[in-house]
């Protein structure tokens, strides 16, 4: 098989995956294609929003479009980490012999919701964390492998915080994008209305299997980038660091702390996956525009001011953005001087 | 290695387009110094003749043409004309980062199918010009000393002043001397000027008019009336023996230290200034760390103030030995009890002046019955000490309480009566037995505590630095209460 045909296959299923999605949700384009972009670069995906946008709704649809396990974690307070990764049971055998046996919970599946995530204590929150950073689970000191490929849907609630236990910053991290799921648009809402009070049954096919997804996966990261795109991302990610030389005015005056290394292996491995989803073999500079915000928003953390003045995360890293870009592409202005 | 020589003569076009819009650019840079100095050598071309149009001609056209040659042998980097033809061309950086990997020992299997697919869509495009032409500064001005410099051209030739200078020979014995001496000019200046006998300054004298009832009578030209307010004033002045003997007023200069302090605040009370001097001097230091100069030098001011009218001057001594002995922990409780006598004069002075209760009218009562410093509510708290627990002078480590909570546990029912009259804010000024009952938390007992909370919390926390000063400000208004 050429590499043109492997890229023309991934870009046929990702054009597949999404119709599949789009058949039950109704607008929300870019989310759907931020989705599977970290389902496609092997990250986990944060969701953000109020009740009733729909973001349960898009996990089970990507699910039910995938040859894959799925399970769904409803997070509450008194939930345990037992209950998510599972425990050693004790079990009789056919000669009345006791042992345990291991019983695995719901985070053994391939792709897991983890639905509103920050209503479960964060002691329970970070039974997620080994098995979203290593693929593995330690259950009574026996490590155990989760199924590959394991992909993280976790949703939010940005509003009603009493009784909730927003992440800490490590667990954030972990998580690859954060997208915020934003009110439908007039003509949107008119669809989910049609659509969802008529009696009509949706199906949705699968059309990606597990081994597929890891296929894409090790694709995905042979695309190239230049390194002028890679230093493009690089001094994104160092311009969120207030401290630095470079850094702009407004995380100078707004940021505490920066994104970290992960945020610029998650900037460039999105930006990949959307290129090779635009059938194109490079990674190009509007690739990581696009991405610089799903990457980085979760991993800034703004200082007093920054919280005082309601500053958005967002709007701070399109200036962030824009000043990194205007470094790179000033050569055009100053070419003859 | 991949094939790109279809992308390398899309570089080597944008890199040739680039060499000529740098060639045009620093040759109208040139062309500007050029014309400058063409202008220049124009304007004198009374000395140069014909020379100078030669002149001028060759400096403009060879400025230029240097300019051009240098702007256009200048390297244009590879990498950079393919990010520029990527930009113009719309081609997503695939020309720049097809160029790059196709060199790399560390290629993917994609970059052949990048090479290919750049390739392709380069061979597709239309070549146009993608340089834009930028205009240097000196270009807008450039028509300026070009049309000096054609002005000069056709101008007759501009006179230059001849300068004449002095003839430095050494004269020769058979040169013509022109006689200059019988003009009138040169008489003139020959003739010698009378001679201005130097005038001494006379001492002009005045008349003042004596004061009515000062000493002395005043005669006319008497200078003694310009210190008519001096013991001197009926005498006539005599600066020699004024400096000698010296004025009352020059030896009242002499005394330093009975000058007004200029520089204090004397809207506050003496009391004030010291206590503010020492909360300087041992806010927040152990008393190791506290200077013993600073520290005897506020006993001193103490002592002073003491022997003026106040009953602390012998403890002020008593630190001051004790420092001199080297025993700074005694100094400074030496000085906290100077100072609590010092506060308790002044608020003895301001009598029923102030809004307090009769607590203050009880402790001075005490004072007076001889129980100074008797129980734990009577004195003050030096800084980390107070009534939190632990930090008392009480052995138990919970510290000590106070006589008003075994009197009643809750400040809520406290006995007493509000006072009389319109209240139009939080009103605490009590009477009957509620306006006598002291406090539970002793205010300078806690107040150096908080300060250091205060201290700490603004270091630690990320509290805006405009907000600084005012945290500092109103815990520096509490001290001063």
């Amino acid at each position: 098989m050429t590499q043109e045909s492997r890229v023309q296959e991934f870009v046929k299923a990702f054009e597949g995956l999404r119709s599949e999605v789009e058949k039950v949700i109704v607008g929300h384009r870019e989310i759907i294609n931020h989705v599977l972009v970290g389902m496609f670069a092997g990250g986990h995906v944060l969701l953000e929003g109020v009740p009733g946008l729909g973001k349960t709704l898009l996990v089970k649809t990507l699910a039910e479009g995938l040859d894959l396990s799925f399970s769904r974690i409803q997070f509450t307070p008194d939930l345990m980490p037992a209950d998510i990764i599972g425990t050693n049971i004790i079990v009789e055998d056919a000669n009345g012999r006791k042992h345990f046996q291991f019983q695995p919970g719901p985070i053994f599946a391939h792709v897991l919701l983890a639905d509103e995530v920050n209503r479960a204590t964060p002691k329970t929150q970070s039974a997620l964390l080994e098995g979203m950073q290593e693929n593995c689970v330690t259950v009574a000191g026996n490590s155990r492998p989760l199924p590959a490929p394991f992909f993280v849907l976790a949703t939010q609630n940005p509003i009603e915080m009493e009784g909730t236990y927003p992440l800490p910053e490590a667990q954030l991290d972990r998580f690859l994008l954060k997208l915020r799921v934003r009110y439908p648009a007039l003509e949107e809402l008119n669809a989910i209305i049609d659509r969802t009070t008529q009696s009509r049954t949706v199906t949705v096919q699968q059309v990606m299997s597990g081994p597929t997804v890891l296929a894409f996966r090790e694709l995905i990261r042979e695309v190239p980038i230049a390194s002028h795109l890679r230093d493009f991302a690089s001094s994104i990610v160092m311009a969120t660091h207030p401290q630095w030389d470079g850094a702009p005015e407004v995380s100078r005056r707004f940021i505490r702390y920066g994104a970290s290394p992960r945020g610029a292996q998650a900037l460039v491995l999105g930006a990949k996956v959307r290129a090779l989803a635009d059938g194109r073999y490079n990674v190009s500079i509007d690739d990581l525009r696009a991405l610089a915000a799903p990457a980085l928003r979760h991993r800034i953390i703004l200082n007093f001011e920054g919280e005082a003045e309601g500053v958005d995360v967002d709007s701070l890293i399109a200036q962030i953005v824009e000043t990194a870009a205007g470094a790179v592409t000033q050569t055009r202005e100053t070419f003859l001087r | 290695m991949a094939q790109v020589d279809v992308l390398d003569r899309l570089v080597a076009v944008v890199s040739s387009q680039v060499r000529w819009r740098r060639a045009e650019h620093y040759g109208l840079r040139a062309a500007f110094y050029g014309a400058l100095l063409a202008a220049a050598v124009l304007f004198f071309k009374a000395g140069l003749g014909g020379l100078a149009l030669v002149l001028a001609g060759v400096f403009l056209v060879g400025a230029t043409l240097a300019g051009g040659v240098i702007g256009f042998s200048r390297r244009v980097p590879p990498t950079e004309a393919a990010r520029l033809a990527d930009r113009a061309f719309e081609l997503q950086d695939r020309v720049a980062t097809a160029l790059e990997w196709a060199k790399r020992e560390d290629r993917t299997p994609l970059v052949d199918a990048l090479v290919a697919d750049a390739t392709e869509r380069v061979q597709g495009l239309q070549t146009r010009q993608i340089v834009r032409r930028v205009f240097p500064r000196e270009a807008r001005a450039l028509p300026v000393p070009l049309a000096a410099a054609v002005f000069f051209a056709l101008a007759p030739p501009i006179p230059l002043p001849i300068p004449h200078l002095p003839d430095f020979m050494a004269a020769r014995e058979d040169d013509p001397t022109p006689e200059r001496v019988g003009t009138p000019l040169v008489q003139d200046t020959m003739r010698p000027l009378p001679k201005d006998p130097l005038k001494r300054p006379s001492f002009e004298e005045r008349d003042f008019t004596a004061r009515p009832g000062s000493p002395g009578a005043a005669t006319t030209g008497d200078l003694s009336a310009i210190f008519k307010d001096t013991a001197l004033a009926h005498q006539r002045p005599d600066f020699n023996s004024f400096l000698k003997k010296g004025d009352e007023r020059l030896k009242m200069l002499e005394q330093v230290d009975r000058l007004p302090d200029l520089q204090s605040d004397f809207t506050s009370s003496q009391y004030k200034m010291v206590f503010r001097k020492s909360k300087a001097l041992t806010g927040g230091l152990r008393p190791d760390q506290i200077s013993p100069q600073k520290l005897r030098e506020l006993l001193d001011e103490m002592e002073r103030l003491g022997r003026k009218g106040g009953n602390w001057s012998p403890d002020a001594a008593e630190g001051m030995e004790a420092l001199e002995g080297g025993n700074q922990d005694k100094a400074l409780e030496a000085m906290e009890k100077a100072l609590n006598k010092m506060r308790a004069q002044e608020e003895a002075q301001r009598g029923g002046k102030n809004l307090r209760g009769g607590r203050e009218g009880e402790r001075a009562g005490n004072r007076g019955r001889g129980s100074e410093g008797g129980g734990p509510d009577d004195q003050d708290f030096g800084e980390g000490e107070g009534l939190l627990p632990g930090k008392g002078k009480s052995p138990s480590p919970k510290g000590e309480a106070s006589r008003r909570l075994q009197a009643s546990p809750y400040d809520a029912s406290v006995e007493g009566e509000s006072r009389r009259g319109r209240k139009e804010s939080y009103d605490t000024n009590m009477t009957g037995r509620g306006g006598k009952m002291p406090s539970r938390l002793q205010y300078l007992g806690v107040i150096g505590q908080y300060r250091k909370l205060m201290e700490d919390a603004i270091t630690r926390e990320s509290v805006p630095r405009d907000y600084h000063s005012q945290i500092r400000d109103y815990f520096q208004a509490l001290d001063e209460r």
